[in-house]
């Protein structure tokens, strides 16, 4: 991260983003019908072939139909309307494939029309491509590549993701994350030096440097990720796929050989009912919702206005241990306050609060403002009016703002070696107790902006850090979730110490560099842990590609972005807090609807298998006193497939996410969807039962 | 005399192989895990177990089936043996799908 310098130039704050959401707002209009449809279009075998729970549904299906068609195909049809029964199943079946579809359809639907939003951020623009020989050539935005010189001038549209390597203006980016205030972008700093393709060019002009080639930008990335077109199964889906078909592997094995034991024990079962039992028994409701809670998380990424490379790394910070946070920007405000007026050169303190607020009258920035309020509360006055004086507004090239007053007088504040440089150019000596005062600040970990008037510098401004508010609060959250926050900073031990400790983090790390950064990183990663980080510089580079988690800032230099595996488009750190407990919501969620789905088993168990066999002397079991055979086997399928499109709101949205321990977490959701899931269906299917019942 | 040469390791003798013992390794690993856990792997066994002594408990039954329920019958059998293969694919190479 950039040293601190003194600055007052235009910083926009980044605060956190929960309720106002970065891409324009999305429309969803259309998005169940078109659901629905694809509900239908997805039933082709190459697609269900992915799925191997609802696959084997879509197969029992099929054999239901032929028996309905042809009931005794398979032996002897029993029971008084085979026909109907084995239709009724068969419908039954098909809506719940169906429904499996609709879920993931919703999903996938939800995460288009993000991805339509997006894309109308982006249009072809006419670019002016800079050539070898110097000359400008008005070209197609889609027809730059990566390494073009381009210049674009206030009102352009930048027409690709760039670097800038010239020039210094500011930049709308509301198309990409909905702040309005623009931001100054200019070459060779560590932040600031990136542009994104769809933003706008507000004052000055820009010389640029594409990084990517047509289709291949961020926005194009997220575009991709949220429309699916590139999602793979990330190791925790994949993992659970496994489980899920390991038990449909056992319960096919178990159906599979119960006819003839069935047939010795004097109650043959029907292919048809075999079949339902068979559906009953199966994970249904989480293979039919797993890809659609991926996707779900994946777009919710993509809400927090975060490009992603895929959904391992989402997960990835869901498993997350231990954060590694900067200090400037991420725990404390960008935004420094004016905290005390330091006299030098002989000058009261009166004196160099009256001359600082003058300095200040024009200043617009959160800093400038702030020297102002101290000024008036030590009960200084600006010297002029400001409809009698000028303003100068502080440029990355002077680093000084101030105001010239009508008599001629040129009061000036900035960083304190350019303010030393103009008091020369006027003629003036520097105080020898200039370097002390500069010196105490530093020290302090604050940044300190010198103050002169002509040729006379008259003293020096303490610029505080302030801890954002509701960062302690944030920690303490992660800190119940296990996470562990470690704060690394360039400043001096003794400033890090009072921040690291009025932040509430476990641990600090003072003047840190590069190498500590990617020391610390591999340290906890040696202990077992997985390690998030943030960076924007391309000395992050490194840090971040060692990371697990790896968040670089859009402002940030090219090198950061690629070597992290997300990018926010917002450029605020502490965007990783949230991207933990999007991970950690991800996981939760799974596991919730899975523990349900596996907890249903057990009512569907008491439904079905006693009426089943109730000849072999087991129908005591019948503890819901279920109608009859039939109307029991169709109950505990209605319930089945119904429970899939009910859950889907829960899927989409994920389960509420608390900050509690892993042990707290497990014992509340083994309550409430363990509990909960053997209860649930017990309630469901008596309900359904006593509606069919007299129908069969 | 004594030979100085190494004894050949499972990994050495399995680079000359070409690629496709991948399933080959996998097998082993999976062998070498139930040697360790026994109990699961009897559980399997007397499922499969079951499959073996089930056409014998239907002959047992007594019921008699026409040629074409038959035929059907041995189609539906061989289609779940292929559904069977299939999610130990899935097990196996999940990344597959």
């Amino acid at each position: 991260m950039t040293s601190d310098t003194p600055s007052s130039a235009p910083r926009q704050s980044k605060g956190r983003r929960q309720d106002r959401r970065g891409t324009p707002k999305v429309n969803t209009s259309g998005l169940y019908k078109r659901a629905v449809r694809d509900s239908f279009t997805k039933l082709d075998p190459r697609n269900m072939i992915k799925n191997p729970v609802m696959f084997l549904v879509w197969l029992g299906t099929i054999v239901t139909f032929l028996v309905t068609l042809a009931p005794d195909l398979f032996g002897p049809a029993a029971g008084k309307n085979p026909r109907l029964f084995n239709g009724l199943i068969t419908v039954v079946l098909f809506f719940t494939v169906v429904f499996a579809n609709f879920a993931e359809a919703v999903a996938e639907g939800r995460g288009k029309a993000q991805a339509d939003s997006l894309r109308s951020t982006r249009s072809d623009t006419t670019a002016r491509k800079v050539l070898p020989d110097g000359s400008i050539q008005e070209v197609s935005s889609t027809g730059l590549y990566k390494g073009d010189q381009i210049k674009v001038v206030a009102g352009d549209i930048i027409p690709a993701d760039a670097e800038v390597v010239g020039g210094v203006a500011s930049v709308d980016e509301s198309a990409i994350t909905g702040e309005s205030a623009p931001v100054l972008k200019q070459p060779g700093t560590d932040i600031s030096s990136s542009v994104t393709g769809g933003t706008r060019i507000i004052s000055d002009e820009l010389f640029l440097r594409v990084t990517s080639d047509p289709g291949k930008g961020f926005i194009d990335r997220m575009i991709a990720l949220v429309e699916g077109a590139e999602r793979s199964k990330t190791p925790n889906e994949i993992a659970l796929t496994v489980l899920l078909v390991v038990l449909t592997q056992v319960f096919l094995i178990v159906v599979a050989t119960m006819t003839p034991i069935a047939g010795y024990v004097r109650t043959p079962v029907s292919i048809a009912a075999l079949i339902a039992l068979l559906v009953a028994l199966i994970p249904t409701t989480i293979g039919g919702l797993l890809s659609a809670i991926g996707i779900a998380g994946m777009d919710r990424v993509a809400q927090f206005n975060v490009v992603a490379t895929s959904g391992r790394a989402v997960e990835a910070c869901g498993d997350v241990n231990t954060l590694v946070l900067d200090k400037t920007g991420t725990i404390t405000l960008g935004n420094r306050e004016a905290d005390e007026f330091i006299p030098v050169n002989g000058h009261s303190l009166q004196e160099v609060a009256a001359t600082a607020l003058t300095a200040s009258i024009f200043d617009e920035t959160p800093e400038g403002k702030s020297i102002v309020r101290l000024a008036e509360q030590l009960g200084a006055k600006a010297e002029v009016a400001p409809e009698q004086a000028t303003g100068v507004e502080f440029s990355a090239r002077t680093r000084m703002s101030g105001t010239d007053l009508p008599n001629g007088s040129e009061i000036r504040k900035g960083a304190v070696d350019a303010i030393k440089g103009f008091v020369r150019s006027r003629g003036g000596t520097i105080a020898p107790d200039l370097d002390d005062a500069y010196e105490r600040v530093s020290r302090l970990g604050g940044t300190p902006l010198a103050l002169c008037r002509d040729g006379e510098l008259f003293g020096v401004i303490y610029l505080k850090d302030i801890i954002k508010p509701g960062i302690k609060e944030r920690f303490d959250q992660l800190r119940r979730m296990g996470v562990r926050t470690i704060m690394l900073t360039g400043d001096n031990r003794i400033t890090a110490s009072v921040i690291a400790q009025e932040a509430g983090v476990d641990d600090f790390i003072a003047e840190a560099t590069p190498e500590d950064k990617i020391e610390v990183i591999r340290t906890e990663q040696a202990k077992g842990k997985l390690v998030a980080m943030t960076g924007d510089g391309t000395n992050d580079a490194p840090a971040l590609a060692q990371a697990n988690v790896g968040v670089a800032m859009n402002s940030g230099t090219q090198a950061a972005k690629e070597a992290a595996n997300m990018v926010d488009l917002d450029s605020d750190p502490t965007k990783l807090i949230d991207l933990v407990t999007i991970g950690k919501q991800l996981l939760i969620t799974r596991g919730a609807l899975t523990t349900f789905s596996i907890s249903n088993d057990v009512a569907k168990y008491f439904a079905i298998i006693p009426t089943i066999f109730a000849a072999a002397g087991i129908g005591a079991l019948n503890v819901m006193r279920l109608g009859s055979p039939d109307s029991a086997v169709l109950s505990a399928l209605i319930y089945n497939a119904l429970i899939i499109p009910a859950l889907i709101p829960l899927a989409l949205k994920g389960v509420e996410f608390r900050p509690l321990t892993a042990n707290q977490l497990l014992q509340r959701n083994i309550l409430i969807y363990g509990l909960g899931g053997v209860v649930a269906p017990f309630i469901a299917i008596k309900i359904i039962d006593l509606a069919v019942s007299p129908f069969l | 005399m004594k030979l100085a040469t190494k004894l050949p390791t499972k990994s050495s003798v399995l680079s000359f192989l070409p690629p496709s013992t991948q399933v080959l390794e996998e097998t082993a690993a999976l062998l070498s895990e139930a040697r360790r856990q026994k109990i699961p792997v009897w559980v399997f066994l007397g499922m499969c177990f079951n499959l073996v002594v089930a056409p014998m408990v239907q002959a047992a039954t007594g019921e008699t089936y026409s040629r074409g329920q038959a035929w059907a019958i041995g189609i539906l059998g061989l289609c779940t043996l292929v559904v069977s293969v299939y999610l130990f694919v899935v097990m196996f190479q999940p990344e597959r799908f």
